[in-house]
């Protein structure tokens, strides 16, 4: 009888303590997080205004004190919702693998593979580093070349982080002009890419291996809850370990044009009445290499400062999506002929979506 | 085993080769760590998004750094 009780306890005390850590290991610390992420972004505008003008004795409305007021409120805003944003994006992608969308392209037709294309872009995990084993490994399995362009130029274009962060900052409409006019790029100039039966000017090597025979398949695998979410938050370890330089750059430049760079300038240079407006934020893109979340802060300046969207929008999409970096590293599979295309129809059709918002909006 | 480590040379490929290392040592027994950097070899086994590792020409893992526990447990079975 005495020996009852204590075992009940045993065992109640175990199943007790048992589900709290395991519950919170697989994935239910995210429940916990949520609350404390809400509470910061709420009180982040207060604690930036105190900063700059309280803590630090600056005169609101003079040229530091509203650039250092951007400083502080970006910084906290930008990484929490980088933070979310990236957690989000990274649990959605555990669904798509590159595999996945291979065979879902294999032997599309134009048209419908090519929109397909596009919207599997926008979230397929792609880093630049993989474009080239992924880009080969399209064409071997009968992805049309031009279906694979599709895809390649939506995947950087448009940005799920890009998405996202347009979407938190700027409201939905912007971010639906971002991502319809992206997937209408890549759209189109797969499109265009893939009539203009290109596939002689990929380099001898790539047409070699796209004719050897496979060696071996991975097998799909299959994830918990857990282990998406503990995949989430290492993609956010990595992501926010590796891009806060950019955001901090990013940031230093939006609040030097936030505090400094008086408005009549700004909507001179890249406004709606300037004709070489778009082509100037493109050419001042290009070669700029940053990353979704590095050039939000610049973005946010220079709406902020009267640029017109269109412009503004090329110039994003000049940043994120043509980038000199990859750029290099297609060339190993493509002949000059081939990338000076890829990138001339892309860089036409960032132009194109320039002139039409500043035309319409 | 032979444990072959697939990337072009970028960070994450040079931090998934030092795990597969690092498990090799730690799981004993006669285990090989090869790096590949060859993309047509890649296309030819089927890769898509480096890093990825194989264990004996079979591919694990693609598109990700996996831990160097997550390949000690895939030596074992």
């Amino acid at each position: 009888m005495s020996e009852r009780p204590g075992c009940e306890c045993a065992c109640a005390s175990e199943k007790g303590a048992v589900p709290p850590p395991s519950f919170l290991r697989r994935g239910g610390w995210v429940l916990l997080a949520l609350p404390v992420w809400i509470l910061l972004y709420a009180v982040n505008h207060r604690i930036s205004e105190w900063a700059a003008f309280g803590l630090f004795k600056l005169t609101p409305k003079s040229h530091l004190g509203e650039a250092v007021a951007f400083f502080f409120y970006d910084v906290p805003k930008v990484l929490l919702l980088l933070t979310l944003i990236v957690f989000i994006v990274t649990f959605l992608q555990t669904f798509v693998s590159p595999t996945k969308v291979r065979n879902a392209l294999a032997r599309r037709a134009p048209g419908i593979g090519n929109a397909l294309g596009s919207v599997f872009g926008i979230l397929t995990p792609f880093c630049s580093c993989s474009a080239v084993p992924l880009f080969i490994g399209f064409l071997r399995a009968g992805v049309p070349l031009g279906v694979t362009f599709s895809f390649l130029v939506a995947a950087p274009m448009i940005n799920e982080v890009a998405l996202g962060m347009l979407f938190a900052m700027f409201g939905w409409k912007i971010a639906l002009i971002y991502a319809g006019t992206g997937l209408s790029i890549a759209f189109i100039a797969g499109l265009v890419l893939g009539r203009m039966s290109m596939e002689r000017h990929l380099e001898g090597w790539v047409q070699d291996a796209l004719k050897a025979p496979a060696m071996g398949e991975s097998e799909e695998e299959h994830l918990t809850l857990a282990a998406r979410i503990a995949e989430a938050t290492q993609g956010v370890k990595d992501i926010v370990g590796k891009v806060w330089p950019y955001i901090l750059v990013g940031i230093l430049v939006g609040a030097f044009i936030h505090g400094y760079v008086p408005e009549s300038f700004m909507a001179g240079l890249l406004g709606k009445k300037t004709w070489y407006s778009v082509p100037l934020a493109v050419a001042v893109g290009v070669p700029l290499y940053s990353n979704a979340a590095g050039v939000m802060p610049i973005v946010e300046a220079l709406l902020g400062k009267g640029a017109a969207l269109g412009s503004t929008l090329a110039f994003m999409m000049a940043v994120i999506g043509l980038s000199l970096p990859e750029t290099i590293i297609l060339r190993k599979v493509m002949r000059p002929r081939l990338i000076a295309t890829f990138v001339g129809v892309v860089a036409l059709g960032i132009l194109l979506v320039g002139y039409l918002f500043n035309a319409i909006l | 085993m032979l444990i072959e480590v697939f990337g072009p040379g970028c960070a994450k490929c040079q931090t998934l080769e030092k795990h597969a290392r690092h498990a090799a040592e730690q799981s004993g027994g006669d285990h090989q760590v090869v790096k590949i950097s060859d993309y047509a070899t890649m296309a030819i086994r089927g890769i898509l998004s480096t890093p990825a590792l194989a264990i004996d020409g079979q591919l694990k893992s693609q598109g990700k750094v996996i831990s160097s526990d997550e390949i000690a447990a895939l030596l074992k079975g």
